[in-house]
């Protein structure tokens, strides 16, 4: 393998890396709060990929400009999401807590093949399209401008959970609910922000997704099982752990992809089941 | 003693169906719900006795329909065993997965059981040898009931899916009376207590998830022998471990009539909307199951079942076997 | 005296900068009731769970029967003959008393059948046959508690632990309570080591007792020596008292 290989191969999986950090900080932070899985979060993803879309092939929107729409949108989802479902479910058995996230994944994705087929689509002349020369090689300019968008986001994310009031209220609620409820701190207004923010990240990551990738209703279920395996690798529950394991997952995929490529996606569920196997906690666990 | 009378009239009516329906598609109908109520029964075992959700179960179907498949190809092989084989392949594949599964929480199972699902589909689309995303047709053998093939009519197939479902039947009621069965509703109740009372709980999942696995491979090597071809796409779509669990969910999980009911509802629907709504009713249907899961695991996550007891009989308790006797 | 039926020693057990129990010694022997008690916080939930297999102890040892138990997973503490109740009630839901205690019983007893007829043993003696066929999960705290006891009966240990029974019932309840582990000693000739914050019962049940207080044993003895050892009644009184009370109130 050749030095340009090697560096085309390490940062296409770090640029990568960091949007399956962002779509995990989604995903552990519901998690984190709520200690309930979000089976949908693929399918928020999927959502805020086709909002993109449409703004892009309807208003000629690109879909660098749709983060702005996407995000709030996605937010709002989380929050309905919360407040019509999950508030049912909160002490419900695990049992029901799946369903009840497995149902809505089901349900999204099957009426967005409804509503607009199983047809592959794309953005086909992003406003930051062409190719930018990294160390010597050349990148997709889309991807490296998500991957920057990624890394604000997360960012921003970061910043709000462990430098804010608010953040450290969230992290109360996720250390022990009921002490937090005895704080004083509205828990109910915990769990809404957590999904919303969890959903947001999202609703970010597809908008930055739809530069470059394809947008399809089954589009989802790729990203939403990566990113179970970033959780795990990283610890349920855990902001560090979801962006280390986003950028380690990404490096996966893209070397055994490299080497091939039906089987990127084995290889990926392979260190899944060696997390179980070796370090249930993950590498910044909880427990 | 109502009821015995009611049971035997219904299985009257099932044994005489063919008979008085000749047609191919309502035949075909009634057994796509006897495989799924096998199916459902199956995923009953690990997900309604042992209270562990597994969202993967196609990858076992596929299991048994491609073992039944090739070993009939190649080693002309009586399906009958390629059944049996399938069925061990699958309890092998189930217990590698469990093993570092059922150490620790509930979401990691499921998650995994949706991962294998897809590392099985893919292994699968991308060997030559089973015939990789083209998939492979089943040896044509001369009718009969030793061979599994029935080219004139689909009625003994009926009769077979039939035998199968009340085998299956047959083993749930005795599970509810033994003590499997009795260790695996444990787990589910709580698993510290079940611990200390001496219940090794990961080797009962295991157990639970092996009966799964080996039954729904079962219905995979049925399958296999009725359509007469089979490819990844068909065995190992994720829309068959959905319809397998939504069939347990909604009717009942826990309970032996829940996965029939749900099988008849989830089946008709299912039918109904294809033939309603032509290709892409295909999709509405499956949101339709999205939106009931949703409202069941909200609103009454015991199922249909429980809801039709509660009507009949607001006030008392649950019918339970191997009770005291009063 | 023969040898003790359970055995601590030395059993330390820290979460973080805590210890919860701190070297921790003493014997339980065959056919006693030991009483456990302490302060709040004192660790006696975790010893418990240390004995039963929850937790592993950070060093420490734990024989039964002379056979070390340290480290093993609750499954085979039971089947080695310890069985235990939970100071949160842990019924099985969704299953009638009868099933409970059944579970209990297929331990030792695989074939239904014959699990079933040592159920209906333990019900009568636990007095548990008006609710035999009702769901647990309706019924009254008190009843919760003999269903768990009577379900780790069924297991048929040689050692119980009782974590708190008497917790949340009243005084008739209590009173009936003590009754079942009087006979639990005199009928099943089952050794019992309970954690008890209930003086008035602990006192007159208990064969001996052990003090336990910030994860340290500071008493071991018979009820009537105990309640009179300054330092048991500094940890439970303060300092203040323990010059001016001759013994622990009331007893």
């Amino acid at each position: 393998m050749t030095a340009e290989l090697l560096i085309q191969v390490v940062v296409s999986g770090l640029l990568i890396g960091f949007v399956f950090a962002l779509i995990s900080v989604g995903l552990t932070l519901i998690f984190g709060v709520m200690d309930i899985v979000n089976f949908a979060h693929g399918e928020f993803l999927m959502l805020a990929m086709f909002t993109a879309f449409w703004l892009y092939a309807l208003f000629g929107v690109d879909p660098l400009f749709s983060v702005l729409a996407c995000g709030p949108l996605l937010f709002l989802v989380g929050v309905l999401t919360h407040k019509l479902l999950i508030k049912h479910i909160l002490n419900a058995p695990m049992l029901a807590q799946i369903f009840c996230t497995f149902g809505l994944s089901v349900f999204l994705k099957s009426l967005a093949q409804f509503l607009w087929g199983p047809n592959f689509r794309s953005v086909t002349e992003p406003l930051l399209g062409g190719r930018i020369e990294l160390f010597g090689v050349f990148f997709g300019l889309p991807q490296v401008t998500a991957a920057l968008g990624a890394v604000a986001a997360t960012g921003a994310v970061y910043l709000l959970i462990y430098r804010t009031e608010l953040g450290r209220a969230l992290q109360a609620t996720s250390e022990d609910r009921q002490t937090a409820a005895l704080m004083g701190i509205d828990t109910e207004k915990m769990f809404t922000l957590a999904w919303g923010i969890g959903a947001g990240c999202v609703g970010v990551a597809g908008a930055l997704l739809a530069m470059f990738y394809y947008i399809y209703p089954e589009v989802g279920t790729i990203f939403a099982l990566t990113s179970y395996v970033v959780v795990a690798l990283g610890g349920f529950g855990s902001v560090t752990g979801a962006l280390v394991g986003g950028l380690i997952i990404g490096l996966v995929q893209v070397v055994s992809g490299f080497f091939s490529p039906a089987f990127k996606m084995v290889v990926v569920y392979l260190v899944y089941l060696a997390v179980i196997l070796i370090r249930p906690q993950g590498l910044f666990g909880r427990w | 003693m109502v009821r015995f009378l009611g049971l035997g009239l219904l299985l009257l009516g099932l044994l005489l169906f063919p008979l008085a329906v000749e047609l191919p598609y309502p035949q075909h109908v009634m057994i796509l719900i006897f495989l799924y109520a096998m199916m459902g029964l199956a995923w009953n075992i690990i997900g309604g006795y042992a209270g562990q959700v597994s969202l993967g179960d196609a990858t076992y179907f596929g299991i048994g329909a491609y073992t039944t498949a090739i070993l009939l190809r190649e080693l002309n092989l009586s399906p009958w065993v390629g059944m049996a084989l399938g069925a061990l392949n699958a309890v092998v594949v189930s217990l590698v997965l469990g093993y570092p599964c059922f150490r620790v929480r509930g979401h990691y199972f499921a998650i995994a059981t949706i991962a294998l699902n897809e590392i099985v589909a893919t292994i699968f689309t991308n060997w030559d040898f089973v015939g990789g995303a083209v998939g492979i047709y089943v040896p044509i053998l001369p009718e009969s009931f030793v061979n599994l093939q029935f080219h004139r009519s689909k009625a003994p197939y009926y009769y077979i899916a039939l035998g199968m479902l009340i085998l299956v039947i047959l083993l749930n009621l005795w599970l509810s009376r033994s003590r499997l069965g009795y260790y695996f509703r444990a787990i589910r109740a709580n698993q510290d207590a079940a611990r200390a009372l001496g219940i090794d709980i990961t080797r009962y999942k295991l157990i639970a998830y092996a009966l799964t696995a080996a039954i729904t491979s079962l219905g995979g090597s049925f399958y296999a022998m009725y359509v007469l071809y089979i490819d990844p796409t068909s065995v190992f779509a994720f829309s068959i471990s959905l319809l397998v669990v939504l069939v347990a969910v909604l009717g009942g999980v826990g309970t032996v009539a829940g996965p029939i009911l749900g099988s008849v509802i989830l089946i008709s629907l299912s039918e109904g909307t294809r033939v309603l709504l032509g290709g892409t009713g295909r999709a509405l249907d499956v949101a339709i199951y999205g939106l009931l899961v949703m409202a069941i695991s909200v609103l009454q996550p015991q199922g249909l079942v429980a809801w039709f007891r509660a009507l009949r009989q607001p006030k008392a308790r649950e019918a339970k076997v191997g009770r005291a006797p009063s | 005296m023969e040898g003790p039926l359970l055995e601590l020693k030395k059993v330390s057990k820290r979460f973080g900068g805590l210890w919860a129990n701190r070297e921790v010694s003493f014997k339980v022997f065959s056919g006693e009731v030991l009483g456990l008690i302490g302060p709040n916080g004192a660790g006696k939930t975790t010893l418990f769970n240390v004995i039963t297999g929850f937790l592993r102890p950070d060093s420490g040892q734990i024989l039964f029967a002379g056979q070390d138990i340290t480290g093993w997973p609750p499954d085979k503490v039971c089947r080695a003959g310890i069985a235990r109740t939970f100071q949160l009630v842990r019924v099985f839901r969704g299953l009638s008393v009868f099933e409970n205690v059944l579970i209990g019983a297929l331990l030792r007893n695989p074939k239904p059948k014959a699990a079933a007829e040592l159920t209906r043993q333990l019900i009568e003696l636990t007095g548990l046959r008006p609710w035999a066929e009702e769901l647990v999960d309706g019924l009254p705290i008190a009843v919760k508690k003999r269903v768990e006891l009577a379900r780790a009966l069924a297991t048929g240990p040689k050692l119980l632990l009782l974590d708190e029974v008497m917790a949340g019932l009243n005084p008739k309840e209590r009173q009936e309570a003590v009754e079942l582990v009087r006979r639990l000693k005199s009928e099943l000739k089952v050794t019992v080591l309970m954690v008890e914050h209930v003086m008035e019962v602990l006192m007159p049940l208990s064969d001996r007792v052990v003090v336990l207080d910030f994860g340290v044993k500071i008493a071991e003895g018979r009820p009537e020596e105990v309640v009179k050892d300054p330092e048991v009644i500094k940890a439970y009184l303060g300092e203040r008292y323990a010059a001016g009370f001759g013994s622990l109130g009331g007893l």
